[in-house]
């Protein structure tokens, strides 16, 4: 086997590349245009097949088993289940309304919103819970015998004290969500564990946190300050443009500048969050640095603006790069013991995820 | 072509990870030998079904036992080739008829598709059975009880000039709405409201018949049906961006007729107001007055409703006023009759407030 381009020092290793992945993307994006978007589901499983057999763990490619045939009846029955109840229920509160029964109309009306919020939990779940129930290494696959329905709720309520304490809190909840949902997770006859611990994470967070303030504090000194070496410049007509061209930076600064902190508070909850789960003697760790991350996305940027947008078919393949290429593991595997796993797998997709457009990982 | 050949293979039997190398030995029967020095096992070819093709190496599944996999490598003896089933690369029949074929088909059909959603409320409306219409349109609106100006008199009257512009058996219903906008609408369900607002505006009875006349013209010739159709397609194409269509009940009853479906009301009020010799001069002149001919103290903010989603109030009135040549009418209400609707809603003692909505 061949595997000299896949950084064979890291457990996992990529050979992809861009070329041969627009000849499935392209002509999926063809198909999707011409089946008005049915094709989008046969689309995903073709990229996703590219990807995973492009992908080395230690000494055997991935595999993906996932069909479109069943992403597509996912979709359909979320459509069925829950895009057509959702209708009907805002057409009973509206007509309650219409009678005169303001109240339970309105309330009627929120149950769709309480509906959705849960089911982004549970979809997220078993997003994740697909995804490893079509993986395969050496033919074993993962997956998990919980529906994700007790997630729902636990998403639900963490995600609302995270936002309650002046949203100090969202660290705890994004690591606490982090490990639940991948302590319910296994490959083969072993379970995945995490630990991720918001404590190695807060630091980075009230960076972000603080961030405004201090911005808004420095920008009103900064503009009072080109106010007046504006003023020494020109006079009352000076001050007015040094204190406008300071603002006119710090709006620039404030917009980068947090989205910087973003993306560097996100790159630390990722690193923390991969390097602190496992799957039994085996350790995993995410090396990529805030910098990587900007440039991925400003890549990502350049690439959809260049193309006049159509670059968006590769950034599927760019994401999925970048985390392999900055996942590492360490320990031991044992061949002879790693047996296939036992967990259900659902018949339909990841049909939730797709309706509300979330990412599984 | 040979008989009869070996080549280097690798499988895994799906219960446990460990890879087996060997090769694969094909004596011209109808199975695959795979041996190797950890296993041995035969594969019917009948069994086998295409995985991928990855790096080199082609990837079989078998159908009795989902997470086998045997590698073999890509240039493989043509006699074994034809053996193994087939690759596929879109998936089902796409990779038959080509990429090209099957995208030219998908297109035809996908255009035949938007064109006949595109156009369903055209054809689909007016052939909706109207007590449908009139079910759907009692789940989505209801009566409106005690929203509805009522006094004896004005009922009366109103019903006198409904009689003049909807002489059908099973006439649409009518009311007057607690509602300051000089409007009118027609709702799902054969139900139409004027606003206070516009019968107060309203100078003659005849301008009231005009407009009322224009109302049940739009649900004579199924324009609501038509319209809750095409809302009822935008929301599906909407889905997701949480598009209700209790939230557009009254928007699209006012707004969402087409110009043509405009004219086509004007046409049937100017009909039945003839058939009832009704002067058609009152709704000439309501539209002169909307249309902004400026003398009269139109409040312009309540008129823009009626303005904005409507033709040219000058063409329309220009189409009224012809319409009245040489003609002889008589008066569609009393003195009495006009005052009793005008004071509908300042004497009925119990009417509730309708502004919610508004």
């Amino acid at each position: 086997m061949h595997y000299e381009d896949m950084q064979a020092d890291s457990a996992f290793g990529f050979d992809g590349n861009w070329k041969d992945f627009a000849r499935i993307a392209v002509p999926n994006l063809l198909l999707t245009i011409v089946t008005l978007g049915i094709y989008r589901f046969w689309a995903t499983t073709r990229e996703r097949q590219y990807m995973w057999s492009h992908t080395r763990f230690v000494d055997e490619r991935l595999e993906w088993t996932g069909t479109g045939k069943e992403l597509f009846v996912g979709f359909v029955l979320v459509m069925l289940l829950f895009a057509i109840p959702v209708f009907g229920i805002q057409f009973v509160s509206q007509a309650l309304v219409m009678r005169g029964y303001e109240a339970a109309g309105l309330v009627l009306g929120m149950l769709p919103l309480f509906a959705i919020f849960y089911l982004t939990g549970m979809a997220r779940f078993r997003a994740l819970r697909y995804r490893l129930s079509r993986t395969r290494w050496r033919g074993i696959r993962g997956g998990s015998n919980d529906q994700g329905l007790g997630y729902g709720v636990s998403y639900m309520w963490k995600t609302f004290v995270g936002y309650i304490a002046l949203g100090l809190l969202i660290p705890w909840s994004m690591t606490s969500l982090w490990n639940e949902r991948w302590s319910k997770m296994s490959f083969g006859p072993y379970e995945f564990n995490a630990h991720a611990d918001s404590g190695n994470i807060f630091a980075r967070f009230l960076l972000f946190y603080l961030s405004p303030i201090i911005f808004v504090v420095g920008g009103v000194i900064a503009a009072a300050t080109g106010g007046l070496a504006g003023y020494g410049l020109g006079g009352e007509e000076g001050a007015g443009i040094g204190a406008m061209a300071s603002f006119f930076i710090l709006a620039i600064f404030f917009y980068f500048g947090l989205g910087v902190i973003a993306v560097a508070f996100y790159a630390k909850f990722y690193r923390e969050a991969v390097g602190s789960t496992h799957w039994e003697d085996l350790h995993f760790s995410f090396e990529a640095s805030t910098m990587d991350w900007i440039k991925l996305l400003i890549g990502d940027v350049l690439i959809v603006m260049f193309t006049l947008g159509l670059g968006f078919i590769f950034l599927s393949y760019r994401h999925w790069k970048f985390m392999i290429e900055n996942l590492e593991a360490s320990g031991d595997i044992l061949l002879d013991e790693l047996t296939q796993s036992t967990t259900k797998t659902a018949k339909h997709g990841e049909g939730l995820l797709d309706a509300f457009d979330i990412g599984a990982f | 072509m040979e008989s009869s050949f070996r080549t280097p293979a690798q499988w895994y039997d799906g219960h446990n990870a460990i890879r087996h190398e060997g090769e694969a030995v094909w004596d011209g029967s109808g199975t695959l030998s795979l041996r190797g020095f950890s296993g041995e096992m035969d594969l019917p070819f009948a069994d086998l079904v295409y995985g991928e093709h990855r790096g080199g190496e082609y990837v079989y599944r078998r159908s009795s036992e989902p997470d086998f996999r045997l590698i073999l490598p890509e240039d493989l003896p043509p006699g074994l080739a034809a053996k193994l089933p087939a690759k596929h690369v879109y998936g089902g029949w796409i990779d038959k008829v080509g990429l090209g074929k099957a995208s030219a088909a998908f297109a035809v059909v996908s255009i035949a598709a938007v064109a006949l959603f595109m156009t369903a409320p055209e054809w689909l409306g007016p052939r909706v059975p109207q007590s449908w219409e009139r079910n759907l349109g009692d789940a989505m609106v209801g009566d409106f009880g005690n929203r509805l100006c009522s006094t004896p008199e004005g009922d009366a009257a109103l019903a006198k000039l409904l009689d003049a512009v909807d002489p059908d058996e099973v006439q649409v219903r009518a009311g007057v709405a607690n509602i300051g906008m000089v409007n009118a609408v027609a709702l799902p369900g054969g139900q139409v409201l004027l606003f206070d607002g516009l019968i107060q505006d309203a100078e003659t009875p005849e301008e009231l018949a005009g407009v009322l006349g224009h109302e049940v013209g739009h649900v004579r010739e199924r324009h609501v049906m038509t319209a809750l159709l095409r809302q009822f397609g935008l929301s599906i194409l909407l889905s997701g961006a949480n598009s209700g269509v209790g939230d557009t009940v009254f928007g699209l009853a006012s707004m969402g007729y087409s110009r043509d479906a405009e004219r086509e009301a004007d046409a049937f009020a100017r009909a039945r107001m003839e058939e009832s010799k009704v002067s058609p001069l009152g709704a000439a002149r309501f539209f002169e007055r909307i249309g902004g001919g400026g003398d009269e103290d139109a409040d312009e903010n309540s008129l823009t409703g009626w303005v904005a989603s409507h033709p040219d109030p000058r063409e329309r009135a220009k189409a009224f006023r012809e319409a009245a040549k040489g003609k002889s009418f008589r008066p569609v209400l009393s003195e009495s009759e006009f005052a009793a609707i005008k004071s509908m809603c300042e004497e009925d003692p119990d009417v509730e407030e309708f502004d919610f909505f508004f």
